[in-house]
């Protein structure tokens, strides 16, 4: 996953992730790409800064 | 090698609910933690920051100034089509009536208040795994590089809506639907020019599908203006959403933005299951938030101030169990489990109404004198010029 620049690590992501894959730091997203297998995309779609991107 | 620190209650989280939790879990005697991975408690907010009175005082919190920044008189609902309807506390008793809050100071009040208790605050300490240990676990944090563990008996997970430590602590509080997590977006802005200041403004309709918009006015010219929408019913990012609304809003033709704040909403209801074995979740990571409004300070700490007593109880007793940790999940939806089912029930209504059904509902409820309305008046009202909505509003009940 590609986060942009703009990201502001709300959490938004992590919370609608049916898989528990992301973690949130203070200024950094975390995917557990082994967990990230569905290919959802709930949390590109949800992004309200638009801020992510599948690769 | 790491070092650990014990306590009785480790609260992980220090939003409204989790200062809460902590609070009432020191007053009743317990050794309490209470943790957050920011710097500043409070900062970034991600809400609207309106709070009603009722609330507050069911919580037990008393209002103070430096927290408030305006008392409100009512309510405007906006249809797709401009018509609206005018709720004031002179012609209609508002149970949702109450304050603008500033999150940054009043959330750090509510943890002033729990440190006051007894409980110890670390700040810029993140959990980073939670493991079971016997009759407790053990949580994993990092504090600046520094990493340590901390042993509890009883774990508080008050870790907002990507709440990792109930999950890690083996409790499913993920969402299935996707449509149960609202994308938030809202700018304070200076230069608002509402029609009255003391009125918040909700606007609904395709403006912010699965959603609505808000304007919430805060001291002086300030507001805060944000939406929340439903991200598999949206065209577009919540953010364009947003900007269009500012461009096209005669209120906000001169208004600035100074903050941007960001952040999902649990709408889906109370989680099933929010206790386990030395357990329980609060706030927004048990999704104790009103799914109608998306308001989730009060029900959050009503969720904190059950958890902490029930927390301080079993530490007393001895008994961290699921069975007696129960006791949190009965009070706390004997106090608000009703009244989120109903709205639930509201909301749902609301989203399978369209722009023209919505602009119905607005006209049939717009010259009701609702100091003389009863019930059977507004659905009489209603069917005069929508049918289809009365409809849909039976097929819930």
């Amino acid at each position: 996953m590609i986060v942009k620049d703009w990201c502001s690590y709300c959490g938004e992501c992590a919370g609608i992730c049916p898989k528990n894959c992301i973690e949130v730091k203070e200024t950094s997203l975390v995917f557990d790409d082994e967990e990230c297998t569905e290919n959802c995309d709930f949390c590109v779609q949800a992004c309200p800064l638009h801020a992510l991107e599948k690769e | 090698m790491i070092f650990m620190i014990k306590t009785d209650v480790l609260v992980v989280g220090s939003g409204p609910a989790g200062s809460t939790a902590a609070k009432h879990a020191a007053l009743g005697g317990a050794d309490v933690i209470l943790m957050d991975k920011k710097a500043e408690i409070g900062a970034p907010k991600r809400c609207a920051e309106g709070v009603s009175k009722n609330g507050l005082k069911r919580v037990g919190v008393e209002v103070n100034p430096r927290w408030v920044t305006r008392e409100l008189d009512g309510v405007r609902l906006v249809a797709p089509d401009g018509t609206d309807v005018w709720l004031t506390t002179d012609t209609i008793e508002i149970p949702e009536a109450g304050y603008i809050l500033e999150r940054k100071i009043f959330d750090k009040y509510m943890a002033m208040d729990a440190a006051r208790a007894g409980a110890q605050i670390f700040i810029k300490t993140q959990a980073k795994g939670v493991r079971k240990d016997g009759d407790g676990f053990i949580v994993t944090c990092e504090k600046m590089g520094e990493l340590f563990e901390i042993k509890c008996k009883i774990l508080i997970a008050a870790d907002g809506p990507e709440s990792h430590v109930a999950r890690w602590a083996g409790l499913k509080t993920t969402y299935n639907k996707p449509k149960n997590m609202e994308s938030g977006i809202q700018y304070e802005m200076c230069n608002v020019k509402l029609q009255d200041q003391n009125v918040i403004e909700f606007f609904f309709g395709s403006v912010a599908p699965g959603g609505y918009v808000w304007i919430f006015p805060k001291e002086g010219d300030i507001a805060n203006v944000g939406l929340a929408v439903i991200a598999e019913m949206a065209e577009k990012p919540a953010i364009e959403y947003l900007d269009d609304f500012v461009k096209t809003n005669p209120a906000l033709k001169d208004a600035q933005p100074v903050e941007m704040n960001v952040g999902g909403d649990p709408v889906g209801g109370i989680h099933k299951k929010i206790y386990s074995d030395n357990l329980m979740v609060v706030g927004d990571a048990a999704s104790q938030v009103n799914p109608l409004t998306g308001g989730g300070i009060i029900s959050g700490m009503t969720g904190g101030m059950h958890a902490g007593k029930v927390a301080a109880d079993a530490i007393k007793d001895e008994d961290y169990s699921a069975k007696r940790l129960k006791e949190y999940d009965t009070n706390l939806r004997d106090a608000i489990g009703d009244e989120m089912k109903k709205y639930l029930k509201v909301k749902d209504y609301l989203l399978s109404l369209s722009d023209k059904e919505l602009n119905s509902v607005a006209v049939a409820f717009q010259d009701v004198e609702f100091e003389k309305a009863n019930t059977e008046e507004l659905v009489k009202n209603l069917i005069k010029v929508s049918p289809k909505a009365v409809l849909k509003l039976g097929k819930l009940f």
